[in-house]
């Protein structure tokens, strides 16, 4: 799957997560921004690494400010956001879910 | 629930409510330097009707963003009128946007991802997502082993290129290894952003290790610095030379290894005098200030604005003492194009 432009998802507020995914040239990096990153922050980069590998995603930069996001909230933003920057939106691949 | 609404400021009672709101806020400043670039305005009601939140998007700038938090849960409007301006331009395909506002917010931009790039007393300069200033430095020629080398850095705006800007360089490139030349990106100019880059390009085409590069965004020009959140518009200079030199300093400075900076002296305009004066204070003792004399020919100085002048009055032979040929050969091809921008009111007295 090739990344074809910046494509963002999720809302800054409370309980959400934004998630900003462009180009990478080196895998997947992750730059979290979370005010529970000290307790749960490698789990949210596992959520999201995962969603993407899932997608068929290598190489990411992504951008990732939470809110306090669930699991599953991390994993539908990310996913809506690689669909966003892959421009497969209109042919959504929910099986990965 | 609050619900983002759009304001049309254009609209004369919508733009009376929303004056009044920020004013409540502490925001006075409504000049038309300010109003007039804004894109968008959004803001936020409450269930009564209520404005209780409002941002403005200018290109890729947030500004006059203001919440009463009033009823609400600490945070929760200032978040959701953010993450209203950023969906607005994303739309656009803009994932790139600025904020400077008061020093004491800048922790609450921080919450929402933006990374500060220097702060002043009173000011602070924020960014947020891609492509950001780390990504800017890596667009950036180096060179090898660029760490022991003696590099210095030239900011200009080269509006155009003038015999001056090339005596800076041409002697900052005696005294060191290697030279950046940053030309400001704002497009505020008589000769627009590409014009001057290639100017400067063309002009110094014969030196070796010189980078010609776009200040990008990070260059912060005096033409395109929000004032709206200043007390007053005296400290436009002086919060607009800190926040720049801090972000010259602090990020740029270090990443290329630049050890000093050089200025011309400022025998005519104030601003620019005093914007040096503040340069200094900043930037040394950990990067050196160079200040040079103005070259002169024939016991004048030459300025970008003289030249500027001469094109206005259509004095085209007394521009051939003041520019290198690739300058003056872009203005006799394109003469009138320039007469035409001025006479459609672009300003050729600023910088």
């Amino acid at each position: 799957m090739e990344i074809k432009t910046t494509g963002v998802a999720g809302t800054l507020e409370s309980s959400d997560i934004q998630i900003m995914i462009s180009k990478g040239t080196d895998g997947i990096q992750i730059d979290l921004d979370s005010e529970v990153a000290k307790a749960y922050g490698d789990q949210i980069k596992k959520v999201i690494t995962d969603t993407l590998k899932k997608y068929g995603l290598d190489n990411v930069k992504v951008k990732a400010t939470d809110k306090g996001a669930l699991d599953c909230v991390i994993e539908a933003r990310t996913l809506a956001a690689a669909q966003r920057a892959t421009e497969t939106s209109d042919k959504p691949e929910l099986g990965v879910l | 629930m609050d619900k983002v609404v759009d304001l049309y400021l254009n609209d004369s009672s919508t733009r009376r409510k929303w004056k009044h709101f920020l004013e409540k806020l502490g925001l006075n400043n409504f000049s038309s330097r300010e109003i007039d670039v804004i894109d968008h305005t959004l803001g936020l009601v409450d269930d009564a009707g209520n404005l209780v939140g409002t941002g403005s998007i200018a290109g890729n700038v947030l500004k006059y963003i203001g919440v009463c938090n009033e009823g609400a849960q600490p945070g929760a409007r200032f978040n959701k009128i953010v993450t209203a301006l950023q969906q607005y331009i994303f739309n656009q395909k803009i994932f790139h946007s600025f904020v400077f506002t008061k020093a004491k917010y800048s922790k609450s931009f921080q919450h929402l991802g933006f990374n500060e790039l220097a702060h002043t007393k009173q000011a602070a300069f924020l960014e947020s997502g891609t492509p950001d200033v780390n990504a800017f430095l890596d667009t950036i020629p180096k060179v090898k082993d660029q760490k022991n080398k003696k590099v210095a850095a030239i900011v200009m705006n080269a509006n155009p290129f003038t015999l001056g800007h090339r005596h800076l360089i041409e002697l900052a490139n005696q005294e060191n290894d290697l030279v950046y030349v940053f030309v400001v990106a704002a497009n505020a100019s008589l000769f627009n952003t590409d014009e001057r880059m290639k100017l400067v390009q063309a002009g110094t085409a014969d030196l070796k290790n010189i980078f010609v590069v776009s200040g990008g965004d990070y260059m912060v020009s005096r033409a395109t610095f929000p004032a709206y959140f200043l007390k007053s518009p005296d400290d436009l200079v002086a919060t607009q030379t800190q926040i720049d030199a801090n972000v010259f300093k602090n990020i740029i400075a270090p990443c290329l290894f630049i050890n000093s900076r050089y200025i011309g002296t400022e025998p005519f305009s104030r601003t620019t005098s005093f914007y040096n004066q503040s340069l200094i204070q900043v930037l040394e003792p950990s990067i050196k200030v160079i200040l040079v004399p103005r070259y002169e020919v024939n016991g004048q100085v030459i300025t970008a604005t003289k030249v500027r002048q001469l094109i206005k009055d259509d004095n085209l032979l007394a521009i051939q003492k003041l520019v290198p040929s690739t300058t003056m050969d872009f203005i006799k091809n394109n003469k009138e194009i320039l007469q035409d921008r001025i006479k459609k009111g672009m300003n050729i007295d600023g910088n």
